[in-house]
Formats: C-alpha cells, sequence, structure tokens
C-alpha cells in the first residue's frame, strides 16, 4: 500500500508541472467546445525543432559514448517495438468488432513512437534533476520503424490471406485472380523502410544525430534549442490535448474494443520498455532515468509521422480507429504516466 | 472561347500524389489542388481539423483536358484504383476556355 500511495502522491505533484498542467488544460478546453487552434505549420514547426534538439543532443552524446553501451538499449528498443505489435494482434485484433486489420495497424501505432510523448518525458525528468543516457534519443527511429515495418507486413498478410479466402468462397475465380504471397517482397518492405526513415520525424531525428554527431553545433544547441525545449513543449502539450479531444470522437464509430486497449495498452506498453530497461541496467549499467525514457516510448503511440505511413501502406485499415485509439486515448494516458515509470524507477533502481 | 472538360475529384489528402501521377498518366498537361472541407456521406471533414497528422485531410483536385472520353477514363481509372479503400468523389464538367493550346498534350 505505501508504494501505491507514494505513486499517488508523485503522480498528483506532476499533474500541476508544466508538461502534463498543459496537456489536461488542452483536453479541458476542446471539451468545452472552444475554437482555440494552434496552426499546423506552427506544431510541425515545433515538433521539428524538438526532433532535432533531440537528435543533436544524441549525436553530441554518442560522440563520446561506447557504442556497445548503445548497442543493448538499441536491440531492446527494436524488441520492444516489435513485441508490442505481436502483443496487439494476439489481443486486440481478435476481439468482437474488431477486423484484423486494423488491429493490427493500431497496434502499429501504439507500437511506435510518439516524439512530443518522449520530449514530455526528457522534461519531467530534467525537471526532476534525473540523469539520463543523452544517447536515448537514437532509440526512437530502432522502436519506431521496427513497429511500424511488423505491423505493416503482418496486415499485409492478413489482408492476403482475406482475399484469397474471398477468392475460393467465391468459387468462379481462378488461380491467376489469387494475389501471389509473393506480394510481400523485399521490394515492398524496402519501400516502407524508405518511406519510414524520409517521414518528416525521423528525417529530423537522423538529421540532428547527424549534426550532433559530425558537426559541432553545441554553441547553437545551448543558445538555441535547449533554452526553447520547455516553452515549445507546453504549446506541443496543448495542442494534443485539444486533438486528444478532438479525436475521442472516431472512437464513437468503432468497437468498444478499441477504448479497452487505448486505456490499458500504453500501460502494458510501458511496463515492457519498463522491463527492457531494468534488464540493460543489469547488463550495462543503463541508468534509471534511460530506464524511464525507454518505459515512456514503449507506452507512447505515434500521431503524426506513423498515421500517413499506416494510410498509405494499408489502405483497407480504418483510419477512425488507429488514429482515434491513439491520439484520443493512447497518447494522454503515455504522458499522463510518465510520473508513473519516475516512481517505479526509483523503487527498482534508485534515483 | 473554346470547349473542354474539367474533372474534378475530392478525396483524401494521403493519396494526393497517387492521384495527380494517373491524371497525367491520362493525358492531362497538369493540375490544380486545394484543401478541402466539407460534409459528406462518410461525415464531417474539416480542413481546419484535419488531425494532427494530416491523414483526415482532404483535397480537391481539378484538372482540364480536351475530350470528355479522356476526363471519364481518368477518373474510371482513379476510382479502380483508390475508391475502395479511400474516400472520393469525382465528376467532370463542361467547360469554356481560352488557350487550348495549354491543354493539348
Amino acid at each position: 500500500m505505501d508504494i501505491l500511495a507514494d505513486v499517488l502522491t508523485t503522480m498528483l505533484s506532476q499533474l500541476q508541472k508544466p508538461t502534463l498542467a498543459f496537456l489536461i488544460g488542452g483536453m479541458a478546453i476542446a471539451a468545452m467546445g472552444s475554437k482555440l487552434e494552434v496552426p499546423e505549420p506552427v506544431y510541425k514547426f515545433i515538433v521539428m525543432l524538438l526532433l532535432l534538439k533531440v537528435g543533436i543532443g544524441a549525436g553530441i552524446s554518442v560522440r563520446e559514448a561506447n557504442l556497445a553501451e548503445l548497442a543493448v538499449p538499441a536491440i531492446g528498443a527494436a524488441l520492444v517495438g516489435i513485441t508490442i505489435v505481436l502483443l496487439g494482434r494476439a489481443t486486440l485484433a481478435r476481439l468482437k468488432g474488431v477486423s484484423q486489420i486494423d488491429g493490427i495497424a493500431t497496434a502499429g501505432l501504439f507500437g511506435a513512437v510518439s516524439a512530443s510523448t518522449l520530449a514530455a518525458g526528457m522534461a519531467v525528468l530534467d525537471d526532476e534533476g534525473i540523469a539520463y543516457e543523452g544517447f536515448i534519443g537514437a532509440l526512437y527511429p530502432f522502436m519506431d520503424l521496427a513497429a511500424l515495418m511488423t505491423a505493416i507486413v503482418l496486415a499485409r498478410m492478413a489482408a492476403e490471406r482475406k482475399a484469397a479466402a474471398a477468392v475460393q468462397a467465391g468459387g468462379t475465380a481462378t488461380l491467376q485472380e489469387a494475389p501471389a504471397p509473393s506480394g510481400l517482397d523485399t521490394q515492398m518492405l524496402k519501400s516502407i523502410l524508405i518511406d519510414t526513415l524520409r517521414s518528416p520525424a525521423v528525417s529530423a531525428l537522423i538529421l540532428g544525430l547527424a549534426l550532433g554527431l559530425l558537426g559541432r553545433p553545441d554553441s547553437v544547441y545551448q543558445s538555441f534549442y535547449e533554452p526553447l525545449f520547455r516553452g515549445l513543449l507546453s504549446v506541443l502539450m496543448l495542442v494534443m490535448g485539444i486533438e486528444a479531444w478532438q479525436r475521442l470522437g472516431e472512437l464513437r464509430r468503432v468497437a468498444h474494443a478499441y477504448v479497452g486497449y487505448g486505456l490499458v495498452a500504453p500501460l502494458i506498453h510501458g511496463a515492457l520498455g519498463f522491463g527492457v530497461g531494468l534488464i540493460a541496467h543489469q547488463l550495462t549499467g543503463f541508468s534509471a532515468g534511460g530506464t524511464v525514457l525507454l518505459a515512456v516510448m514503449a507506452a507512447s503511440s505515434s500521431d503524426i509521422s506513423g498515421p500517413p505511413t499506416l494510410r498509405a501502406a494499408l489502405p483497407e485499415a480504418n483510419p477512425s480507429s488507429y488514429i482515434g485509439t491513439s491520439t484520443g486515448l493512447g497518447t494522454p494516458i503515455a504522458i499522463l504516466s510518465i510520473p508513473m515509470w519516475v516512481a517505479l524507477a526509483d523503487i527498482f533502481i534508485g534515483l | 472561347m473554346h470547349k473542354a472538360t474539367k474533372l474534378v475529384i475530392i478525396t483524401e489528402r494521403a493519396i494526393l500524389e497517387g492521384v495527380a501521377a494517373l491524371i497525367e498518366a491520362g493525358g492531362a498537361t497538369g493540375h490544380t489542388h486545394v484543401e478541402a472541407g466539407g460534409r459528406g456521406s462518410r461525415g464531417k471533414r474539416s480542413t481546419v481539423r484535419p488531425g494532427i497528422s494530416g491523414v483526415l485531410g482532404n483535397v480537391k483536385i481539378e484538372a482540364i483536358v480536351d475530350s470528355h472520353a479522356k476526363a471519364e477514363a481518368i477518373l474510371n481509372s482513379v476510382s479502380e484504383r483508390y475508391f475502395e479503400h479511400y474516400s472520393g468523389i469525382a465528376y467532370v464538367e463542361e467547360v469554356e476556355i481560352l488557350r487550348p493550346h495549354k491543354f493539348e498534350v
């Protein structure tokens, strides 16, 4: 009971901190029907700056880091991304009223990473003065790519099985009309990989990494990106709050199973990330702050860069289901659970 | 003025590039697109709130071609390729244009 009380006290005091307060504020004014909005170019610019900052920070610290130290959490991050999708396929995608393709697409978004949630996690740790590995931002693409690619491959396989079954049920169709199982060739995987790498979020992060690693952007990092980080994040949290409330409406049109998944999955995924962080802590001395951020990344779901990738690669999947579940429920739950991971890290590793 | 045919496609922003490619492949010399919003059989779609990912945003794409048959063929190819899974409205209009040479391939 003591542990629970501890966690609850930490969470309550965290809710008043800027990151979470702005998110709740955004949800509240949207709930009241306010017309307040942040224009698209503004939040796209903010996301780009945040990811550049995360990337540059990671790049600068990778310069000094031992690559083996990075390898364990990177492999862990990719495995977490894949596991989340497999878990979603075994649970959500089998539930009543959920089409298998929609379920897998939703799990793909939940396995992918949200830049805003990761940035919020970093801000909470900074506020508390909790140290974490500088290279942590470099883990983002590992988890993000692993999850989206797994989801797209599994969903395409499900779609082809469905199409083949429909052809057989039709009876009159000839064999030639059945889609060849080779539809999942390396060509398709390559184009998904390239598309994901070229998406605005991953591009900005990789650009930042390269700048930090190869260039010497330390002065502009200190004078511009670092000081702007908090203020920009507060605006983005407002956007995420408003957006979450509006996208909740999408869920009225889909099965109840999505609501349950959106509420519970971020916590289970976060625990998975937290577990991997703990293992890395044992193996390579991965920090408590790093473990928290790995949990936050695993708990988060992609809102900005993931959906267009899925919409293009999986036309059959219903965007209302995955965007509603991810942006409407997954993201606010993931952001609001950040203090919980901090409290757990304090208990299991010690801060 | 000279007679020509304008085709109009209102669809998801996500497939703009693919639709534009089909329009050009069908013999149009170019196209125009604008962000679109409104209400249809699938519910309300707004330009102001297309979702932060942009996936829920819509566009209205127009192109002028020199024959009705060409316009119809383009719309058929777009419908066949996309409209099973993406929302779309498509129609043609007879229009009068000033400089016909701009629309001849």
